[in-house]
């Protein structure tokens, strides 16, 4: 087990080495350009040359790769083309954290609502019950959030005067209700789906038939028995929940006026900030990659029958 | 400056959401009240956390400036930020006159080419330190030196002597021969030839001051603290989150009448925020139009009609790739569409239609040019004439248009209806993303080109002539090519009275628009804002200069 562990530790840096490689070349042979995005109208091939000399954007492509690659191992993701003079982190860590803060209510409100949900709907497969959790969950899920957001503006902030219409002031502010409240209701519908289904296979699995048929109580075999196999997929979704975590929410973070990593990621896309695309290319994929780490190791914690190797 | 116009609806949603609206983090909307707080004390507002009576502080959406170095901006969001905290030796009333700012008065010799200025007495940065003539020199050397990496020092400082062969010399030269500081107060600048457009680049961020002593001490960290002569300082910067500005002290003039002013740079529903008293501004989308054009609703008494912005948004053809490169084509294409429908219909007659090249209000403009209006039969008639009067004669026509999701702008969709039944002429419509249309547009590479425009940098007319149609211009991107208009521009740009100069500028207009080598279609307004009832004196302009030192809370 340790030895695997091991082995996906190994395998960590070499992924993300070919990820920035991958995203890096996509950059540099890509169309469109950082310097003329920002020269517009005024751009001239000398003067946006003599930008380039001085940015070392003239160097052989595996040239910037490598002196890239070398600074970011150390913790120095470069200065941002756009923002004059600011270090990436400097730009990222803050949006960073607010995007991280506000994934973590969210996915809170999304396990609080969709487990008992999605346990009762199981639970009470075959009545009228069922149908009618699933139907608002998919109605819930479906709704897009350029109209949820929108909505529950116009009722809390507008017309009840309950929280302010944007802002972002902590977790502890009650502006993060709505935003929190718009990623994490479709969020809880994902859980009522996932362990809904999840439960009514181990329902009728033979061991839980087995204890019903041996006369434990109804109370027992759903949670001693049933629970902890139904959780199974909830573990899956943590962990990339986790790997979402520095994720912003492009369009939340903009209908709420939230300080998230959602916009910068777009802007930089548009404008060819190539070392903010590359740091946020980057976290994301170590985060995912560590996930993916963490769900497997968990599994073996949830589920002994599961081993590494 | 290239403007990106009207590029497609999920962007104009975002973007919709993003200029206006948003709040000072901490104000509760209840506090919003009559209660300005009269006593100028800045500590009272320096944390800015309200401690619930209405401050003197005005409150607006903005979005993030990429610097707040005045030589390195490109940008019109980091340019309105600039003109509030560094000022320069002359700058822009309302009117669009130059005025003197730091520089108390001027000389220019007959010849046209030596400007001494005269700086005022009276002038201190931010930080206490008196702004010399010396400043100025090393802000503009500073400006050229290759190292600082300025993006168009070329363009704006590149007529005085010398500044060509610092940006070009790669750091072995960085001192500017037409640049003297004659004495503390007395700078002499020497341009290369008479161009009496110069005074009217020196109003551009690019050629504004520095304090030498300050830059020199803080080495890179100055940027976070910028120390300026403008009406405001930087108080406060938080990246994707807030910007604060307060009144500067030392301002020169008279000093700003609100204490500050508050940016919220997170976004959030303009429109929500401003009813919910988060904001003082807002601009008004067309989804909102009717409904605060209602005399019933509340808000229409707050509503405001925004004057034209100096932007002309035109379709663009390349002169040099068939069938555009017959005028007769262009000319028919140009007939064939009704702006007046559009404007009416499509934008609730929130643009103009645009028949010249020079906007109304704009310097030089003039009512006299004779535009190609719609008219069906004559757009027929042209297409008679031309050489691909026959349809298997007309190579395939590709409209190109930046964006990235979904339908193109409904205007230019109707233009390519209007020309299909008009005409029969046929057109595919092709998006491509805003880096690479300009990287095409840049290297004169598309057919024609849509959803894009010119907003004026300076208010001279040779910022539209000479840079759209002048055919070495880089900007020139349909490779457009008239010796007489040439021959007139060239003479515009040495001509000394301005009045001839203008009709240099209108002559060349005339034949540019008879030529039809842009379709011109809107001189653009923003339309509507709404601005609450407490804010008094705030102005819209459509060019950069400093506007929230004369706008007061009531």
């Amino acid at each position: 087990m340790l030895k695997y562990i091991f082995k996906r530790i190994i395998w960590m840096p070499i992924l993300l080495l070919m990820v920035s490689l991958i995203v890096f070349f996509l950059g540099v042979y890509g169309p469109g350009d950082p310097i003329e995005v920002q020269l517009g109208n005024n751009y001239d091939e000398e003067s946006a040359d003599r930008i380039r000399e001085k940015m070392g954007l003239n160097d052989p492509v595996f040239v910037q790769w490598f002196n890239y690659v070398r600074n970011a191992a150390v913790g120095d993701f470069g200065e941002s083309y756009v923002f004059k003079n600011r270090e990436v982190s400097e730009l990222l860590i803050p949006k960073l954290i607010v995007s991280a803060k506000l994934n973590i209510i969210s996915f809170f409100i999304a396990i609080i609502i969709g487990t008992p949900l999605g346990f009762y709907a199981a639970v009470n497969n075959g009545n009228f019950k069922d149908p009618i959790v699933v139907i608002f969950s998919l109605v819930f899920y479906a709704m897009p959030v350029f109209f949820t957001a929108p909505f529950l503006i116009l009722i809390f902030a507008l017309q009840l005067d309950l929280v302010p219409a944007a802002g972002w002031g902590g977790v502890f502010d009650k502006r993060i209700i709505l935003p929190a409240l718009t990623i994490g209701v479709p969020g809880a519908a994902v859980f009522v789906r996932l362990i809904r289904s999840s439960m009514i296979e181990v329902l009728d699995t033979d061991y839980v038939k087995l204890a019903r048929a041996k006369g434990v109580s109804e109370s027992k075999v759903l949670w001693k028995h049933a629970f902890r196999n139904g959780m199974l997929p909830v573990v899956t979704i943590m962990g990339f929940s986790l790997a979402g975590l520095f994720g912003g929410s492009l369009i939340v973070e903009i209908l709420y006026g939230i300080p998230g990593v959602g916009r910068i990621s777009l802007d930089s896309v548009y404008s060819r900030d190539y070392p903010v695309i590359m740091a946020i290319v980057l976290l994301g994929s170590s985060a995912l990659v560590v996930a993916n780490l963490i769900i497997d190791f968990l599994y073996t914690l949830v589920d002994p029958r599961i081993e590494l190797q | 400056m290239i403007s990106k116009l009207k590029i497609f609806l999920f962007s104009a949603i975002i973007i919709a959401a993003l200029s206006c609206g948003s709040d000072d983090t901490s104000e509760e909307p209840a506090s919003i009240g009559k209660n300005s707080n009269v006593a100028p004390s800045l500590e009272g507002n320096s944390t800015g956390s309200s401690s619930g009576s209405k401050e003197n502080i005005f409150r607006i959406n903005f979005s993030d400036p990429p610097t707040f170095d005045p030589h390195l901006v490109t940008d019109t969001t980091s340019a309105s930020i600039i003109v509030e905290i560094f000022s320069g030796l002359v700058t822009l009333n309302k009117n669009l006159d130059i005025i003197p700012d730091l520089a108390e008065s001027w000389e220019i010799s007959d010849d046209g080419t030596v400007y001494t200025f005269k700086l005022r007495e009276n002038i201190k940065f931010s930080n206490g330190d008196n702004v010399t003539a010396e400043d100025f020199k090393w802000s503009i050397e500073r400006a050229a030196n290759p190292d600082t990496g300025s993006y168009n020092a070329d363009v704006y400082l590149g007529d005085i002597v010398g500044v060509k062969e610092v940006i070009e010399s790669n750091g072995s030269k960085t001192s500017i021969d037409g640049v003297k500081a004659l004495d503390d107060k007395t700078l002499e600048i020497t341009i290369d030839s008479p161009k009496t457009y110069f005074l009217a680049k020196l109003t551009y961020p690019t050629a504004f001051v520095l304090s030498k002593n300050y830059m020199e001490s803080q080495g890179d960290n100055w940027i976070d603290k910028p120390v300026g002569t403008g009406p405001f300082i930087l108080q406060e910067y938080q990246i994707g989150q807030i910007l604060k500005l307060k009144r500067n002290d030392l301002y020169w003039g008279e000093k700003s009448k609100v204490d500050g002013v508050i940016m919220n740079l997170a976004g959030g529903v303009s429109m929500a925020m401003y009813e919910n008293d988060e904001i003082d501004i807002t601009g008004v989308g067309l989804a909102d139009l009717e409904r605060v054009k209602d005399p019933n609703d509340p808000l229409s008494r707050d509503l405001v009609d925004v004057p034209p912005q100096f932007t002309l948004s035109y379709i663009g053809f390349n002169v040099n790739m068939p069938p555009f490169d017959d005028e007769n084509f262009r000319k028919a294409l140009t007939h064939a569409v009704d702006k007046e429908l559009i404007a009416d219909k499509i934008y609730s007659g929130l643009t103009k239609p645009a028949y010249a090249v020079i906007p109304p209000g704009f310097p030089g403009f003039s009512p006299t040019i004779n535009g190609l209006e719609f008219n069906a039969e004559l757009a027929k008639d042209y297409l008679e004439k031309s050489k691909y009067a026959d349809p298997s004669s007309r190579p395939r026509i590709i409209v190109t248009i930046p964006g990235t999701g979904g339908s193109p702008g409904l205007d230019t969709e109707v233009i390519s209806d209007m020309w299909r039944e008009t005409l029969g002429v046929e057109v595919e419509i092709q998006q491509v993303e805003w880096a690479t249309y300009l990287q095409d547009m840049n290297r004169k590479r598309l057919q024609v080109w849509a959803g894009s425009g010119w907003q004026a940098d300076y208010p001279d007319p040779q910022d539209f002539i000479d840079i759209l149609f002048y055919s070495e211009s880089d900007v020139n991107h349909g490779n457009y090519k008239n010796s007489r208009v040439d021959d007139l521009i060239i003479e515009a740009r040495t001509e000394l009275d301005q009045n001839r100069r203008y009709l240099l500028y209108n002559q060349a207009e005339q034949i540019v628009v008879d030529e039809a080598p842009i379709l011109p279609l809107w001189f653009d307004t923003d339309g509507y804002a709404l601005v609450k009832p407490w804010v008094k004196g705030y102005s819209f302009t459509p060019i950069i200069v400093p506007k929230y030192k004369d706008l007061y809370i009531e």
